[in-house]
């Protein structure tokens, strides 16, 4: 399956920005872009190994699409590369009904990873207003699975609350306030074995993780009531889980969560999970794993 | 070269100093003079053409909005309710029940050799079979269980495929994308609701997509315009800046001398949403104008901005629909729209720009004046195209700014009825297309069919001008009627006006291109409901005769 993220958000709300972020952490992830215009991204020259108009290939098998045949023919072209991508993130127009372009990750071969909305702290609530684009802002906000509160540095932090609690009459999925676009990218993109050190950089500062192993074996019920408990504290959710038939794989990305039974039997659950530090609780988590995912262990 | 006469039976030319005459003289495609036989005869010795000296003589209409896909929808076998002129003459006759439709695909089916090749039919819209269940895979499958069958739908939302077609794609019930029809126990009946379900068969889509492409689509088109009289026809949103590989074939099939029909091509600059670099692609249009021949023009560029009003994508100022919830769908970034605009205006292009909700025609009627505080251009013609809802408030500012209007009167009649009940109400409906109002404030405006969405054919986007009328019976806004003289300027010398084309074509005149509608009637002495049913012989490009196969 190949994971699919749209990103959406209207102009100016970073978007650009956080690909280009995107494309310089990358490690090891063979992503493929879907954008309108190669013209804002910057892509390392040194990088590129072919380009035409169509694509830009990267000697480390990521690839650059842009969408001048289509939307639908692009993603074709994708999921029809030997070998595909592991991950497809669309980067939506501005104006784009990201719910409707979310749609396209429940078809064959592609897995809907999440609906990542970006919104500029300075002027989102204006547009939210705005004569022509208040309905398709609004209709954005909604649609999300994790909002990006980008640009918060050019506002005051009280504004900062505001416009968190004012999104939440919105939507209840996570809300990351950030600058620059700075998202780390296990969020967006795979959790793989360097998230830790991933998050270990100082300018994640405000992201905590929590690991969790266990040698029980739990039912895909018990797996749905964990995910059910998890709160907006935790933006991005990951693991293996060893079932009575064989394992279960876990997928969350803010409000999106995904279950595919996997035929592979695994001696030990894994589960790892990021949030925001000011309400992240690792002893709750560990409480409701317990709770839901170690009944075998604790009758 | 020779001096050809065109006697007719009466000319209407559209030349207010000559508005009748019964001779037109011709040279090298060119119009010498139009007037009696004694007028004209003052040219020179001249050879008497006398085909139509029982017939009307009008300019050839001009389509200001339509699309290839006019004709790109009919490669495909057609399954509509209503019988369907063909290019060739003839007429596909409506499906009106079940057993007719699995009759029909059962032939087509059978036409095909490869047995792994899908079959894909268009036309087909459960809105007429209220009385019967929803068509579903169970009917198709009736067809055939082996051969991949999808049906595309009239209104291009909606789907039909059997059950071959979706085990071909693996469409299975497991899938969670939104837009698969299900059966009560969750089991999938077939039906695939707008673009991402329906592109779960992705063979099928492509099959769609493509038919646009192919040759056969563009002398179809030409053919289907001289059916009806058309010389010059848009296509509105072309391809040749996103897809060059196309320009060279419609450059050679519309070269040679018996293809009937000049296009004029809008293309669209990029997709929608895209942040491409417009000077660039502004570049591009000047260095594609330099390309054009006598019957391939470029003469600007189409922008969308909405949707539809019976889809409810269209941006409707508040208190914006009726009934029905509201999807809304702009197509350009409000904020990089004067960006996108300034490029193309400050190098003299004409831009048409497709607004079907009143909302969009603000951003698109303030974008104008702003450019035009930078850069004045007075003569710049720029259009909104459909403009279907525009107020009178609007009008009035569009006629100081020099804005024209592209009115879409086929919806009066193919959707009048559904705007009074359902999309807009009965206050707005009645001032749907206000083609009056516009000749009252000032705004010089064409109408259009916008074919394929309604069929191409000028006397019947004169007739909804000119009648107002509705399938109930309703007229919608006595007051917008005008009259037939003025709906025929308007698919003649206003639509090439729209096009800073009216200099060669439009009117009959000395100095114009010979282009004609033939019709068998007068469309401004019969009665004015009867002038969609007129019969047309066809028409004459650039002086040179293309009847419609029945004239031949």
């Amino acid at each position: 399956m190949i994971r699919y993220t749209v990103l959406g958000g209207y102009l100016g709300a970073g978007k650009t920005t956080l690909l280009n972020y995107i494309l310089k952490h990358n490690d090891g992830i063979r992503f493929a872009l879907l954008i309108n215009d190669f013209g804002d991204i910057n892509i390392d020259s040194a990088l590129i190994e072919s380009e035409d108009e169509q694509q830009i290939n990267l000697a480390n098998g990521c690839v650059c699409c842009n969408l001048s045949d289509g939307f639908f023919a692009a993603l074709e072209t994708l999921r029809t590369t030997v070998p595909p991508p592991q991950h497809i993130i669309v980067e939506a127009s501005g104006v784009a009904n990201v719910h409707n372009l979310g749609q396209y990750g429940l078809t064959r071969d592609l897995e809907l990873a999440g609906i990542v909305v970006l919104a500029d702290a300075e002027t989102i609530q204006a547009k939210a207003d705005d004569k022509y684009v208040a309905q398709t802002i609004r209709r954005q906000l909604i649609a999300a699975d994790l909002i990006v509160l980008n640009k918060t540095d050019l506002v005051d932090e009280d504004k900062v609350a505001d416009l968190a609690s004012w999104i939440g009459t919105f939507n209840t999925c996570p809300v990351i306030a950030t600058t620059k676009s700075k998202v780390p990218l296990p969020i967006l993109l795979d959790m793989t074995a360097n998230d830790h050190k991933e998050l270990s950089d100082p300018s994640h500062a405000h992201y905590a993780s929590w690991k969790y192993e266990s040698e029980a074996a739990c039912t895909d019920q018990d797996i749905h009531r964990f995910i059910d408990s998890l709160g907006e504290e935790v933006i991005r959710c990951k693991g293996l889980l060893k079932t009575e038939t064989g394992s279960t794989e876990v997928q969350v990305v803010g409000t999106r969560h995904e279950t595919t039974r996997r035929a592979i039997e695994i001696e030990r659950s894994q589960l790892i999970a990021i949030g925001l530090a000011h309400d992240f609780s690792a002893a709750r988590l560990d409480a409701l794993a317990q709770q839901h995912l170690a009944r075998a262990q604790n009758p | 070269m020779t001096i050809k006469v065109f006697a007719a039976k009466k000319i209407l030319t559209m030349n207010p100093a000559n508005p009748v005459c019964t001779h037109v003289a011709v040279q090298d495609g060119l119009i010498l003079g139009a007037g009696t036989l004694d007028e004209v005869a003052g040219w020179g010795e001249y050879e008497l053409d006398e085909t139509f000296t029982n017939l009307v003589i009008i300019p050839g209409f001009v389509e200001a909005h339509a699309h290839i896909m006019a004709a790109g929808i009919l490669q495909l076998p057609y399954v509509g309710f209503f019988d369907r002129k063909l290019a060739d003459g003839s007429t596909a006759p409506g499906i009106k029940s079940y057993p007719a439709l699995i009759e029909k695909l059962k032939t087509e089916e059978a036409k095909l050799e490869d047995p792994t090749a899908p079959l894909v039919a268009a036309g087909f819209d459960p809105i007429y079979f209220p009385d019967e269940p929803r068509l579903t895979r169970a009917h198709l499958d009736q067809v055939s269980t082996t051969r991949a069958i999808y049906l595309h739908h009239a209104s291009g939302h909606l789907a039909t495929a059997n059950t071959a077609m979706l085990e071909r794609n693996g469409v299975t019930r497991d899938l969670q994308i939104e837009g698969l029809g299900r059966s009560a126990d969750g089991d999938l009946d077939g039906e695939l609701r707008e673009p991402p379900a329906m592109g779960t068969c992705r063979d099928a889509m492509r099959i769609v997509h493509f038919a646009n492409s192919t040759e056969s689509a563009l002398r179809d088109f030409g053919a289907m315009a001289r059916n009806v009289g058309i010389t010059t026809c848009t296509d509105l949103a072309g391809q040749s800046i996103l897809v060059p590989k196309m320009l060279s074939m419609w450059k050679e099939v519309t070269a040679e001398e018996g293809y009937p029909l000049r296009i004029a091509q809008y293309n669209i600059p990029a997709i929608p949403g895209a942040q491409a670099d417009f000077d660039a692609v502004a570049e591009q249009f000047l260095e594609l104008q330099r390309k054009a021949t006598e019957k391939l023009r470029f003469p600007g560029a189409k922008f969308v901005l909405d949707g539809s009003i019976q889809g409810f994508s269209a941006l409707i100022k508040p208190p914006s629909y009726y009934r029905g919830v509201d999807h809304g769908q702009l197509l350009t970034v409000p904020d990089q729209f004067l960006d996108w605009l300034r490029p193309f205006h400050k190098r003299g292009l004409n831009v048409h720009m497709h607004c079907n909700g009143n909302l969009t025609q603000d951003l698109a009627i303030d974008t104008v004046e702003k450019v035009l505080r930078e850069d004045p251009w007075l003569d710049h013609r720029h259009t909104i195209t459909h403009a279907q809802l525009t107020t009178q408030a609007q009008l009035r500012k569009m006629a100081k700014l020099g804005l024209c209007a592209n009115f879409f009167s086929n919806h009066l009649w193919y959707w009048g009825d559904q705007h009074y009940a359902v999309t807009v109400g009965p206050e707005r409906a009645n001032a749907l297309e206000p083609c009056a109002s516009a000749i009252r404030e000032g705004v010089p405006f064409s109408v259009h069919s916008d074919a394929g969405v309604t069929p191409l054919g000028s006397l019947h986007t004169m007739w909804c001008a000119v009648n107002r009328l509705t399938p109930s019976g309703r007229v919608l806004g006595e007051i917008e009627k005008i009259s037939p003289y003025e709906a025929l300027k308007a698919v003649t010398i206003n639509a090439a006006y729209q096009m800073h084309l009216d200099d060669e074509i439009g009117s009959i005149e000395a100095g114009k291109k010979a282009d004609f509608a033939i019709l068998k009637e007068d469309p401004l002495a019969v009665d004015p409901l009867h002038i969609k049913d007129i019969e047309v012989w066809g028409s004459v490009l650039i002086g040179r005769k293309h009847p419609a196969p029945w004239s031949k």
